[in-house]
Order: structure tokens, then C-alpha cells, then sequence
């Protein structure tokens, strides 16, 4: 029994902590400026292929850790000044430029690395025992990598003059920029952050998954379910989200084949949506 | 003489529309005659060309339909267009051919419609419009894929269906069907023409304006008592189920059917036929379907893997430079310049007083 319900439990717990630091990044933008960002799913392959070169050419995998968040980030700055700030308040142009955004960035990575997968090697090799269960020791880092990632945010949103200023900017735009923030200028770091984020979760997928260059469109849905479900509210909302999308996959995959879960999950998510159309934690 | 000031401008502009209105027409009519005697002019190669270009012109319209005239952009309709391919095919592959493939065609197109139905209700009516409901078709589209690759009994996975019998109705005990290309040239043409004026006269009149209406301003539109869900739900549902149409026939007439069908790559260029032409114009779609597969065969048989970088660069383009689809370049074009003119003439007057 205890050993059926120890790695049912810690597999659910590793997808919720992926998809929440996914989601993250899209639910900040998304409550931020109502802008879909359908090129996120692509921050994460950039983590991952980050990763890849980073071990290909020798160098460690905690390198590539303290790489990515950097690199995303510079992308996404540089996505968002020069594209997405044009498009505020126009969503759905938005999502038509951003998905030629990704549509570009994968077939550049194509072009590049190649449509062979890369390889990824895994640091933390081996199990560990949990009350005489064994599990994967990199699944394990990957939950605390998470949750001290989660930890981050949350100070940041919280305790900090920026987070401040975000929720400010997040309750009501208009009224944040009469009270002298710069909007716009909270938006592109943001945007930024979100990137460098979803970069950072691409790492840490990577040893679990197949790199290759449209493995981001695997998790970007999921991501979006996330953030339906869990409302725009914030930290909190997504955390929430994630528990229930990651959370109900799992236990449904166990029960009957993924394809099927994931299109269940969609069902609830769309059930969901009529019930609560402000998802599970409304901003406030 | 104030009075003949005041006159003349309006006088010009509807002249000004009224010449446009005849243009538009007269290119129609010539596209028409264009088409219609294609077969006897054109290339073998050519006709079987068109022929795709008329059955995506279906399922593009279809799109229009829904994205034009109510402003809901679904970043799934492939879902749609898929299940009226794979239920054709799979009924008429099982079925015995007399009814098969007709019977495929509607349980294509009433499954497309009811699935609409049923997204649509919980989504629509739970007030979801704009980016939420395009993400959520998107995710329509990855499972829908997703369970085409899986579900390989019945839908052959990865590799498809082929050795679909050709699209056919028996009547009275004669069978006629849809095998030779100049049939299939002129049915696929027909289907076109009924669909484009069908739509076209449905948006036409007073329904037309209610849509237009609900787009503009929904909160208004309900507020003169229009009940908007409803009437996006029907519009949703009937495009849905168009798209199935065009599905089916696509894959009657290629007899085959594919995980290109109803992938995420055929949801996305279909909203880029549609962006090309020009949103909400109708024609457009049709323009639009041929402009992209056009370019698509000639930077595909450079390299088919530039394509998508094309095809992304298409999405950024139309959205920052055409917003309105190419049949807006000459206006476009036209601001460009009279705005250049403007700047050359107020650094005249500028120095004239300095």
C-alpha cells in the first residue's frame, strides 16, 4: 500500500511544483496586462537546451542553472520591448504576434540544434529511500528547487517595493500609474521575470523529459489550465491552480492512459470555467 | 456656394464607394470566369491545386465566419476540420461505400456541431470571450491531436488512413461519384460559391448587424435585449460545423486522411489565411488561402523547413503592418503617402512663416 501511495504522491506533488513555476511567469503577464504569451511554452526550451549545450560542452549542470534564468530573461526583455509593448490592450493581436514569435524561435532552434533530441544528463543520479520506498533523487530536488523558487516569488510579491508595485499595477492600472508607478516599466521587468522563471523550470524538466524544440508546447497548455483555473490573482491562484490540473492528471493517469487524462482535465478545466469564471483564488 | 462646398465631398464619396463596391464586384465576377474555365486553360497540376485551395477556401470561410463577424478567435478550428476528415473516412472505410462516405460527411458534421455546442455552452455562455477562449480551443485542438496519435485502432495514428473509397451518393441505383479531377474540380468550386454566398447573405442583412453589434459592443448589444451568448453559440456551432464540411471533403477528394488534419499547424495557418485576406471580408478568406499556399509551395520547395519562420514572420507582419488583410494595401499604401505629403507640406508652410 505505502508503496503504491508514497510515489503517487510525490509524482503529483513534481508535476504540480513544474506547472507551477511554468505558470507562474504566464499568470503574473497574463493578470498584469490580460496579455497571452503564447510564446512561454519556448522559455522553457530555452532552459532546457540551455542546459544541453551547457553539458555538452563540458560544463556542470548547476552552471546552466545560474545561466538560463539570465538568458530567458534577456529574451524576454527583449520580446516584450520590442514587440509586445506596441500591443497593450489589443489581446488577441497579441496572441497571433507572440505565436509567430514561438513559431520562430522553435524552427531557428530546428535549423540549428536539429529535430534529434539533445542529450541531458542528470546530476543527482540514483534514489533515495522514504520510509523504505525508493525514489528518483532528482525528482526530489526538482520539489524543493520549486518550492524554493515559490519561496522567491512569494517574498518578492509580498515584502518588496517592487511586488508593491506590481499588485498596485494588477488590482488597477489606471490608478497605479495616477499614483506616479511606471507601468510600463513594472510590465517589461515582469515580462522579464516571467521568462527567466519559465527558463529556470526548462532546467529543471529537462533530465525528465525529451530536449527537443517543441517540447515547450507540452507543458504551455497545461500551464494555461493553471492559470484558468487558478484565477489571475496572483502567487497564490496559480499555486492552487497547479494543485488541481497537476494533481487530478496524476491521479487519473493512474486509472486510464495520459491522452485520456489530459482530455479530462481539459473537460474539467472548460466545467471549471462556467462554475467559477473567476477561478479558485479571485484577485483582489 | 457654401452649400455646393458641403455638396460636393459627399457627392465624391459615394461615388467613391460606389466605384469600389463595383470594382470589388467586377474582380469577383472575373475571378469567377477565371475559375470556371480554368480547367480548359490550366494545368493538370494546376486544377488539383486549385481544387485544395477551393475546399481550404470552405474551411477558412468557415473561420471568417466566426472570427470576422463576432471577433472570436478560435486557436482550434483544425479540431473541427479534423473530425469531419476522420469520421468520413473511418465510416466510409468500414461502412459499405453506397452509403458510407455520405453518412461519414454527417456524422462529421453533426459531431463538429455538437462538440461546438457543448465547449461552447460551458464557455460562451460562462461569459468567456477573447484570449481565454482562444487558449482553451488551442488546448482543443493538442488533445484532439493528441488522441488521433493514441487512439490508432481506429484513427491509424501516426500514419493516418489511406484507400478511402472516393466521395459518392448511389440515387435510383446509379452511382455517381466524385473520381474524375475536372468533377472533383467544378464540385469543389460549387461548394465554394454556395458557401461564400450563403455566408455572405447571412451576415448580410439585419443578422449581420447584430453580430457586427455584439462585437462591437456586447455589453450594449445585450443590453437592447439580445441574448449574445446565444447568438455566439449558433455562430460557433455553424462554423464548427462548416469546418467539419471542408474536412470531409478534403479528405473524400484526397482519400486520405492525416495528423496534419487536426493538428495545431493546420489551426494556425488557417487563422493565417483568414488574417491575410483580411478579417470579416469574406472574400478574403478565399484570398488569403491563396495567397499563403502559394507562397507556402514556393519557399517550401526552397526549403521546407523555413516555412514556419515564414509563417511567423506572416503573424508579426500582418498584426503591425496589415491589420486588415492585403486587400488594404493600396489604402495603406495611400495613408503612407498622403501622410509623407503631409510632413513635405507643413515644413513648407514652416518656413513660409518662420
Amino acid at each position: 500500500m505505502l508503496g503504491v501511495v508514497i510515489p503517487l504522491v510525490l509524482n503529483m506533488l513534481t508535476l504540480i511544483c513544474i506547472l507551477m513555476i511554468v505558470a507562474m511567469g504566464l499568470a503574473i503577464v497574463f493578470g498584469l496586462m490580460e496579455v497571452i504569451n503564447l510564446a512561454h511554452g519556448e522559455f522553457v526550451t530555452i532552459g532546457a537546451f540551455t542546459l544541453a549545450l551547457t553539458q555538452a560542452n563540458g560544463y556542470d549542470y548547476w552552471l546552466a542553472l545560474m545561466i538560463a534564468p539570465i538568458i530567458g530573461a534577456a529574451i524576454g526583455f527583449l520580446l516584450e520591448r520590442s514587440l509586445i509593448q506596441f500591443l497593450y490592450n489589443q489581446p488577441l493581436s497579441t496572441i497571433l504576434v507572440t505565436w509567430g514569435v514561438s513559431l520562430i524561435i522553435i524552427q531557428i532552434l530546428v535549423l540549428v540544434f536539429g529535430s534529434q533530441p539533445l542529450a541531458v544528463t542528470n546530476p543527482i543520479p540514483g534514489s533515495v529511500e522514504i520510509i523504505g520506498v525508493g525514489y528518483p533523487a532528482y525528482r526530489l530536488f526538482l520539489i524543493a528547487a520549486s518550492l524554493v523558487i515559490l519561496g522567491i516569488c512569494i517574498y518578492v510579491f509580498r515584502f518588496t517595493d517592487f511586488g508593491l508595485k506590481l499588485r498596485t499595477t494588477i488590482q488597477d492600472r489606471d490608478m497605479a500609474e495616477a499614483l506616479g508607478i511606471n507601468t510600463r516599466q513594472i510590465s517589461a521587468i515582469a515580462f522579464a521575470a516571467g521568462g527567466g522563471i519559465a527558463a529556470i523550470a526548462g532546467v529543471l524538466v529537462a533530465p525528465l523529459l525529451v530536449v527537443q524544440a517543441n517540447m515547450g508546447m507540452f507543458y504551455l497548455a497545461r500551464a494555461f489550465f493553471v492559470v484558468i483555473v487558478g484565477g489571475t490573482g496572483g502567487i497564490a491562484g496559480v499555486a492552487a491552480g497547479s494543485a488541481l490540473v497537476g494533481g487530478l492528471e496524476t491521479i487519473l493517469s493512474t486509472v486510464m492512459t495520459t491522452t485520456l487524462a489530459q482530455a479530462t482535465v481539459l473537460l474539467f478545466a472548460v466545467v471549471m470555467i462556467r462554475l467559477m469564471p473567476q477561478g479558485l483564488v479571485r484577485a483582489r | 456656394m457654401a452649400n455646393a462646398n458641403l455638396a460636393r465631398p459627399a457627392r465624391l464619396r459615394a461615388w467613391h464607394v460606389d466605384t469600389r463596391r463595383r470594382l470589388i464586384l467586377f474582380f469577383i465576377c472575373l475571378a469567377g470566369i477565371a475559375a470556371l474555365s480554368f480547367p480548359a486553360w490550366g494545368g493538370f497540376y494546376g486544377m488539383f491545386v486549385l481544387r485544395d485551395v477551393f475546399i481550404f477556401s470552405v474551411f477558412a470561410l468557415s473561420l471568417d465566419l466566426l472570427w470576422g463577424k463576432t471577433g472570436l478567435l478560435s486557436f482550434g478550428h483544425a479540431t473541427f476540420f479534423g473530425l469531419g476528415a476522420y469520421a468520413l473516412s473511418i465510416l466510409s472505410l468500414h461502412l459499405d461505400p453506397t452509403y458510407g462516405s455520405l453518412l461519414g460527411l454527417l456524422v462529421g458534421i453533426l459531431l463538429a456541431g455538437a462538440i461546438a455546442l457543448l465547449f461552447g455552452y460551458f464557455l460562451l455562455c460562462g461569459g468567456v470571450r477573447g484570449p481565454v477562449f482562444a487558449i482553451v480551443t488551442l488546448a482543443l485542438t493538442l488533445i484532439a491531436s493528441h488522441i488521433a496519435v493514441n487512439w490508432s485502432d481506429v484513427t491509424g495514428g501516426d500514419t493516418g488512413l489511406s484507400g478511402i473509397p472516393p466521395l459518392g451518393i448511389t440515387l435510383f441505383g446509379a452511382r455517381y461519384e466524385l473520381a474524375t479531377p475536372l468533377v472533383q474540380y467544378y464540385t469543389a468550386f460549387t461548394i465554394l460559391a454556395v458557401t461564400l454566398f450563403g455566408v455572405w447573405g447571412m451576415c448580410r442583412g439585419r443578422y449581420g448587424r447584430i453580430l457586427a453589434a455584439i462585437q462591437d459592443n456586447e455589453v450594449r448589444a445585450r443590453s437592447l435585449g439580445y441574448n449574445t451568448s446565444l447568438h455566439l453559440l449558433a455562430v460557433f456551432t455553424l462554423s464548427a460545423m462548416l469546418a467539419a464540411l471542408a474536412g470531409a471533403l478534403f479528405a473524400g477528394l484526397q482519400q486520405y486522411a492525416a495528423l496534419d488534419f487536426i493538428g495545431l499547424a493546420l489551426s494556425t495557418e488557417v487563422i493565417m489565411w483568414v488574417a491575410v485576406g483580411g478579417r470579416g471580408t469574406l472574400i478574403g478568406a478565399v484570398v488569403g488561402v491563396l495567397i499563403v499556399t502559394l507562397m507556402k509551395q514556393q519557399v517550401s520547395s526552397i526549403d521546407y523547413r523555413l516555412w514556419p519562420i515564414v509563417l511567423g514572420i506572416f503573424f508579426i507582419g500582418v498584426v503591425f503592418f496589415l491589420p486588415r488583410g492585403v486587400m488594404t494595401i493600396p489604402e495603406v499604401a495611400q495613408k503612407i503617402l498622403s501622410g509623407l505629403n503631409g510632413i513635405l507640406l507643413s515644413r513648407r508652410r514652416g518656413r513660409g512663416h518662420p
